[in-house]
């Protein structure tokens, strides 16, 4: 009895003595990050959580998501309605696909007329962030009116479709930049010829043309993604010379292979791949990706394919020992809300403290102090920053607290890293304001309407696409094959549904 | 003297009782010989794989006679240090922690379902049953197991969703009605044996080979389970073996799949995680703890076919 009596007398002492620390500590709210390795983050915490205790009164529980849980974790907690991430990644290109979620109410909406948290807490995100970044966020809520949902990244958001050229190579055969350029994806022949032969008679085997089938596309017909179709159906052609400027079909949307470009460029693809100037390998999906990054990492090719980001040769020269440069063939890196609803952060509706972290949001938008200690950890620790004023990292980070930095916030306010220059943020933001709008920008596909026809044109064309797109087999009896099967499923259905969505859009 | 000569005689002009003739036993081993192959050739070959060098695999693919050899992979493994160590540790305890709460759940439950003098054994027979055929699905799972258990980046989470086994179960019943006669435990209440004294003392002795046969599966379960983790576990001090291995499986498939959408950063990403080799060389140090184990839980299976308390 006596030992039931000290115990309950014990509890009741503990938990008077925790009732005063506890009105008194700050708002914890927990945090999705997405794409990290991350496994002592100790060092880190102490200090971000006593900055923004003092600073807005929160401290901030992170979980770090992997590659591995990317399409998992967010996803399983909105559909499990739970409350256990407060502030948590989305984006437009995987199961945690930003504008359903929205619409099916699971983010908090941001500029709510009534509660507008936005301009209430987060001021300083819309000084920072520019105007079309927040404007490429709207989409659709549950009530059907289009708000801000999530605040998205400032990083590459805008698309940089690119052939990626060894340099080096080029100019062992005597030839330059300028000729690949002048040649153009249909007057390679020779080159690749003459380098293959080069690079063949010291003895190994030598693909010139290493590439990503879908973005080598992009590039030669000048098409970009349309927002919405994630299994690559659809095709907008966007105007080289203008990119904000109409297109060859207007604002028209085309079937991907039902156009005369596809099948000039499928043909030419397969020319080059029965002159042997291709590697089988990338027309199989299973060893495709190995295969080139490979032939990158290991600089044994001539031409391939990168998204690229602004100042990436500069990495990529260091990294694979040669000269890489990076060949965009239309006027300025286009916007469109793919590219910028590649990384956003959003708040659960079930969070118990949307305004604390709409407060956390604004700072990680805003405040180097905060961004520079989530991305790149404590200096000293983590990183050093050498005499330029770039950061080096230490083995500490690379072991254990490898951070996505792009799934973070804006970047920008980031030192720049080793090699970049001590100007390179203020360069990168320059760059990426200065991108253009594409005439379909803010429109998103809704698939709904037309999901069965969608289900059935997905299985055709990965059947087919890798292999047109790398010229691995008969262009003149799969394509028509392909668009009549295409035709079978109800691929017009898809193409007409998704131009009278943009026809509506474009009225407004 | 004669009784020699006779047992020759017999053994070359008639066959044992059981005995079978020389093709067909010829046969048979070459049946098995083959399918032992088929089961063995794998691992070899992840092995051999663990083993290859880098500059091997991206010229030739996977190969039996690679070009080069390398330890690179293991000492690559080995770098992982403490995350390794740790992984391991979390396999080994989850496995034996959820092993013997397993068995015990089941054993305490198939026992009374075996008693014929049990009111609701067919009441609690169907409930266990049910499950088997009727899951609640994926999601209702997660918010039962998540939200109201707070089974969440603990232990608990990567023990706990498996305890029961409905299957194992049904096992043991049938182990138990095959093997234990009713008679004695007749015997032994006549005798004055107590519930737990007939549980403990008579039954549970002869029930070592099923026990043993339901304790190997439970554990393979349980060693080779990821779902749970990537389910409910973030905290990389809490992954067990097998979801670092797959984690880094799915980490680079993400990657490869998504390049076109990450970009460049995407390639840095990839650039830092393991490569084929060592994933193959965390298959090896996933498969030798339980490869080890295998042959001394066997006895007692091998054991469960051919023992029984009463015979005849």
């Amino acid at each position: 009895m006596k030992k039931l009596l000290s115990l309950v007398l014990a509890a009741l002492l503990i938990v008077a003595a925790l009732t005063p620390a506890l009105a008194e500590s700050p708002v914890e709210i927990t945090v999705l990050f997405e794409g990290c390795n991350v496994t002592d983050d100790a060092a880190v915490l102490e200090q971000l959580n006593a900055y923004l205790a003092e600073k807005i009164g929160v401290t901030v529980k992170p979980v770090w998501g992997t590659w591995a849980n990317f399409n998992d974790l967010a996803s399983n907690a909105i559909n499990a309605g739970s409350d256990e991430y407060d502030v948590m990644f989305t984006c437009s290109w995987t199961s945690n696909e930003y504008a359903p979620y929205a619409k099916k109410g699971a983010f908090v909406r941001l500029d709510d007329p009534e509660d507008n948290l936005l301009d209430e807490y987060g001021k300083d995100v819309e000084a920072a962030l520019p105007a079309l970044l927040l404007e490429g966020a709207k989409t659709e809520g549950e009530d059907g009116e289009k708000g801000i949902y999530a605040i998205p990244g400032f990083k590459d958001f805008a698309t940089m479709n690119c052939w990626d050229v060894n340099v080096t190579l080029l100019e062992k055969y005597g030839y330059t930049l300028d000729d690949v350029k002048n040649a153009g994806f249909y007057g390679w022949g020779d080159i690749f010829a003459t380098v293959k032969a080069g690079e063949e008679a010291e003895g190994k085997t030598f693909y010139p043309f290493i590439f990503e089938g879908a973005v080598a596309e992009r590039i030669v017909d000048g098409v970009s993604i349309v927002p919405g179709d994630a299994n690559l159906l659809l095709s907008y052609y966007y105007n080289k010379e203008d990119v904000s400027a109409p297109g060859a079909y207007g604002t028209e949307l085309v079937g991907k292979f039902a156009t005369p470009e596809f099948e000039k460029f499928a043909k030419q693809m397969r020319e080059y791949f029965q002159a042997g100037y291709i590697d089988p390998a990338i027309a199989i999906g299973e060893t495709a990706t190995d295969a080139w990054r490979n032939a990158q990492n290991t600089a044994n090719y001539l031409i391939s394919t990168e998204v690229s980001l602004y100042g990436y040769e500069v990495t990529t020269s260091e990294a694979r020992g040669v000269q890489v440069a990076y060949l965009m063939d239309y006027d300025a890196p286009y916007i469109d809300n793919t590219s910028v609803q590649g990384a956003m952060m959003a708040i659960s509706a079930n969070s118990a403290h949307p305004v604390e972290a709409m407060k956390f949001l604004n700072l990680l938008n805003s405040d180097p102090t905060v961004i520079t200690l989530l991305c790149y950890g404590v200096e000293g620790v983590h990183y050093n920053l050498n005499d330029a004023g770039e950061a080096e990292f230490t083995d500490t980070r690379t072991n254990s607290y490898s951070v996505w930095v792009n799934g973070v916030g804006n970047v920008t306010l980031l030192p720049p890293t080793k090699g970049q220059g001590a100007d390179f943020q203020q360069k990168f933001a320059e760059f990426y304001g200065g991108s253009k709008k594409l005439p379909i920008y803010g429109f998103t596909f809704d698939t709904a309407p037309v999901q069965n026809e969608i289900a059935a044109c997905m299985n055709i064309k990965e059947a087919y696409a890798l292999t047109l797109w790398t010229g691995a087999g008969d262009v003149d009896a799969l394509l028509p094959e392909l668009l009549s099967k295409l035709e079978g499923a109800g691929m017009q259905k898809i193409v007409d549904e998704a131009n009278s969505q943009l026809a509506a859009f474009l009225a407004q | 003297m004669t009784a020699v000569s006779i047992n020759k005689h017999s053994s070359r002009f008639h066959l044992r009782l059981n005995q079978i003739s020389r093709g067909t036993e010829f046969l048979f081993a070459l049946i098995l010989g083959l399918f032992a192959l088929l089961c063995i050739i794998p691992f070899v070959f992840v092995v051999i794989i663990s083993f290859t060098g880098e500059s091997s695999i991206s010229s030739q693919g996977y190969s039996f006679f690679p070009l080069s050899w390398s330890l690179d992979a293991y000492r690559q493994v080995l770098r992982l240090g403490d995350l390794l160590w740790r992984s391991y540790f979390n396999s080994f305890l989850i496995t034996i922690v959820g092993t013997v709460l397993s068995v015990t759940l089941c054993i305490l439950y198939a026992y009374p379902l075996f008693r014929r003098d049990y009111k609701f054994r067919s009441f609690f027979s169907f409930l266990s049953f049910f499950t088997m055929i009727f899951g609640g699905g994926l999601i209702p799972t997660y918010i039962v197991c998540k939200n109201l258990l707070g089974l969440s980046n603990n232990y608990a989470a990567l023990i706990v969703p498996m305890l029961v086994s409905p299957f194992n179960i049904i096992i043991m019943r049938t182990f138990l009605q095959t093997t234990v006669p009713f008679e004695l435990i007749e015997a032994s209440t006549i005798d004055g044996a107590g519930e737990y004294t007939t549980l403990c003392r008579i039954v549970l002795p002869i029930m070592k080979p099923g026990i043993a046969t339901v304790a190997l599966l439970t554990a393979l379960g349980y060693w080779n389970e990821w779902f749970l983790c990537m389910l409910y576990v973030t905290e990389k001090k809490l992954y067990p073996l097998q979801y670092l291995l797959m984690e880094m499986q799915k980490n680079s498939e993400f990657l490869a799949r998504n390049s076109s959408m990450i970009g460049a950063s995407g390639a840095e990403a990839l650039k830092s995680l393991p490569s084929q080799t060592m994933r193959m060389a965390v298959v090896v140090f996933i498969v030798l703890p339980i490869a080890c184990a295998y042959p001394f839980f066997q006895r007692y299976v091998v054991a469960g076919l051919t023992i029984g308390s009463v015979k005849g």
